[in-house]
């Protein structure tokens, strides 16, 4: 109730016509997916040593271009072209975003999407018959989990994620840019959510978790966010107690996510939405954007409905896809037992709250 | 007992008193002059890499800063030298041409450094090599894209070939393809010894969509010269030339890109500090600068083998250090331009504004 309050007074002060207020539960779209915002394409590489180790890349794709905009508030991020997004800047369109692991190494993965979109024409015109197909990137710590530190991504994982990139629904869990994912002791993933407005603005988020912090209370297995779940969404109460983060994880983690709308909005607009939509990394995970957190929120806006755009809609949709994303994250992932790898998953711990 | 505000007058005037008499470009007028600082360019055939490797005593990274002002940057890992977040020392830095593809020079870099054990520690003997990273497109290709662009391998050689002393200028690394305006751009370096044993080097690879002539076909970066160092000017400027326009600027067509690194240890606070004053150097030497099309981002290392405080207060230095950056950045950038050499398509300044250069340079 306090919070419908809230947003109606929000909604009041922003002007917006009432119809556009913030319910919950969101409804989905058909896929609950970022792939429900048209022109929007995800596609995962994903490798294995066979001895518990994983690791990969995944690739959001957006082949007719989005604006696009980023916040960057994790205290230990890796990125590339994020300052091309800035409001100021000249360049409001990008072709895709390349989430990996392998550290700072894994920012390689986006030379392979670069080359992929390449060779399929997607990119913008230079000069000289030129194009640059722009891919901003973020990646998270995984080397070294079960695997030799130098098992990470390259070149390679962008390309063959590029290439396996769809418009369907998206694998969740142990893939991807999830593969080698921990997240608060449990294990980490890929996780996808989507909400369809009553405007008909399509909001999706995709996000890669890895967090030093829990998204569950460490007892009763209640999400934080467990109160922003759709009834596509596994659903728990709403526990909330302060877990004990583990300490010897503080400095290896990073969540990153994309979000993406069929909204039309300027670059600054894409930045807002970003920003808004990281609120949702903070009431999925806590602690979120610690010192050794890259923690980086992209926003894509593909910007087939031409309306005005509603910032707070979109971005407090954006916001609750993405803590939806990061509890279904957190529900597909697999535990891991392989020899003397051992790595527990929520369903393991919480076996009778696990829905998938 | 002097007060602060005393100290820092002395200090100012030290410093005036020292850009009239005392200042000297280093032994190779090149920001290898700063100790721990090395060079590597990786030439193809039309474009290029150029990797600055800043080194504490111990081999490891060293305090640094980022300016990002250009309106069309292709970067890498800038947001982690944010003075916020947590990684407090870099490792090197890779300017490059290539555009957007260039910027995978850097991973070859990364690893040839984890090669050799250099990086951020990550438990036991493992690291992550800290490799901010700019690049611009190549505009010298004579009207068709780049036959060559910088690879995880030119990355790698470019880091294998990395050296102190002499910097080779002009059409090299990351200058490779560059365009200056409407003459052949390139690589410049340029240092200074300050009177009290601060020294600062620059790096800049000048590709840029504004010109360093102005209308007299002058270069506008040859009045911060020290002493006699660009006595290959005749000062009789290019009047009787034709200036040539500079090639029509574009989203990511263009680029200044600059290194700075000075003896002196830095916060990436300070560092970034100095970054943001090292950068009118390139607003004095390059006129416009720093346009839509413009990638210009400039880094600042400092390698730590002297403390800041052995100079006076904090600001007074840091903003000691900053001044004599932005002339070192224009200085090289005047070197960048007449190192640079004619190609097939892209004539060189000398070249152009032949009663400028004596001997035709």
């Amino acid at each position: 109730m306090r919070l419908h309050t809230a947003l109606c007074v929000v909604a009041g002060i922003a002007g917006a016509s009432a119809s556009f207020a913030q319910t919950l539960p969101q409804t989905p779209g058909p896929l609950n997916a970022i792939t429900d915002v048209p022109g929007i394409e995800v596609g995962h590489y994903t490798a294995t040593n066979g001895a518990g180790g994983m690791t990969g890349t995944t690739a959001i794709i957006a082949r007719g271009g989005a604006t696009a905009g980023v916040t960057q508030r994790g205290g230990a991020p890796g990125t590339r072209l994020t300052d091309l997004l800035n409001s100021q800047k000249a360049v409001g369109t990008i072709h895709a975003v390349t989430l990996s692991g392998g550290s700072a190494y894994g920012l390689a993965a986006s030379d392979g999407v670069t080359t992929c979109l390449e060779a399929q024409g997607v990119g913008t015109p230079i000069a000289n018959g030129a194009i640059a197909p722009l891919v901003a990137s973020a990646i998270l710590f995984d080397p070294g989990r079960c695997a030799d530190f130098t098992f990470r991504p390259d070149a390679s994982f962008g390309a063959n994620a590029c290439a396996a990139a769809t418009s369907g629904p998206v694998k969740m869990g142990n893939i991807g840019a999830g593969a080698g994912a921990r997240s608060g002791g449990v294990k980490g993933g890929i996780g996808t959510a989507s909400a369809v407005l009553p405007n008909g603005v399509v909001v999706g988020a995709i996000v890669a978790i890895n967090s030093s912090g829990r998204t569950f209370d460490a007892t009763t297995g209640a999400f934080f966010a467990g109160y922003i779940a759709s009834s596509s969404d596994p659903i728990v109460s709403a526990v909330q107690v302060d877990p004990a983060a583990d300490s010897q994880e503080l400095l290896r983690a990073t969540t990153i996510a994309v979000v993406a709308t069929n909204a039309k909005l300027t670059k600054a607009q894409a930045n807002k939405v970003a920003q808004m939509a990281d609120d949702g990394l903070a009431r999925a995970i806590r602690i979120a954007h610690g010192t050794g957190d890259g923690d980086t929120v992209f926003a894509l806006a593909t910007g087939a409905i031409t309306s005005a755009p509603n910032i707070n809609s979109i971005g407090g949709a954006a916001a609750d896809a993405l803590s939806r994303a990061i509890m279904r994250a957190i529900q597909a992932a697999d535990a891991i037992h392989v020899g003397s790898c051992n790595v527990a998953s929520y369903c393991e711990q919480f076996p009778s709250l696990c829905k998938r | 007992m002097t007060t602060c505000r005393q100290r820092a007058a002395l200090l100012l005037l030290a410093a005036t008193a020292g850009s009239a008499w005392a200042q000297a470009p280093g032994p190779n007028n090149a920001i290898t002059d700063v100790p721990g600082i090395s060079v590597g360019h990786y030439t193809g055939a039309d474009a290029g890499t150029t990797v600055v490797i800043g080194s504490s005593t111990a081999g490891q990274g060293v305090g640094g800063g980022v300016t990002q002002r250009g309106g069309s940057p292709i970067t890498r890992e800038t947001d982690l030298m944010r003075p916020d977040n947590m990684v407090e020392t870099m490792n090197a830095i890779v300017l490059g041409g290539g555009s957007a593809f260039g910027v995978s020079a850097a991973s070859g870099v990364m690893r040839c450094l984890e090669g050799k054990g250099v990086g951020f520690p990550v438990g036991g003997p493992n690291v992550v090599p800290i490799v901010p990273t700019v690049t611009t497109f190549d505009r010298a290709t004579c009207g068709g894209p780049p036959a060559s662009r910088p690879d995880f391998n030119a990355g790698v050689q470019a880091c294998m070939a990395a050296a102190g002393g002499a910097v080779a200028e002009g059409n090299v690394g990351a200058g490779t393809g560059a365009v200056a305006g409407g003459v052949k751009g390139g690589i410049g370096t340029a240092s200074v010894v300050l009177p009290n044993g601060i020294i600062v080097g620059a790096i800049v690879a000048v590709n840029s969509e504004g010109t360093p002539y102005n209308s007299d076909g002058d270069l506008r970066g040859a009045s911060f010269g020290i002493g006699n160092e660009f006595s290959v000017l005749t000062k009789a400027g290019g009047k009787a030339n034709k200036v040539p326009a500079s090639l029509p600027g574009g989203p990511l067509r263009s680029g200044t890109n600059a290194v700075v690194a000075t003896n002196v240890a830095l916060t990436k606070s300070q560092a970034t500090k100095i970054a943001e004053m090292a950068d009118d150097g390139i607003s004095r030497a390059i006129d416009p600068a720093h346009t839509a099309g413009d990638s210009d981002t400039l880094f600042v290392l400092g390698t730590a083998r002297v403390a800041l405080a052995n100079f006076g207060d904090e600001a007074s230095v840091v903003t000691q250090i900053g001044s004599a950056a932005g002339d070192v950045v224009s200085r090289a950038i005047v070197h960048a331009v007449l190192a640079a050499q004619s190609t097939s398509c892209q004539q060189s300044y000398c070249d152009v504004f032949r009663s400028a250069c004596k001997n035709g340079r």
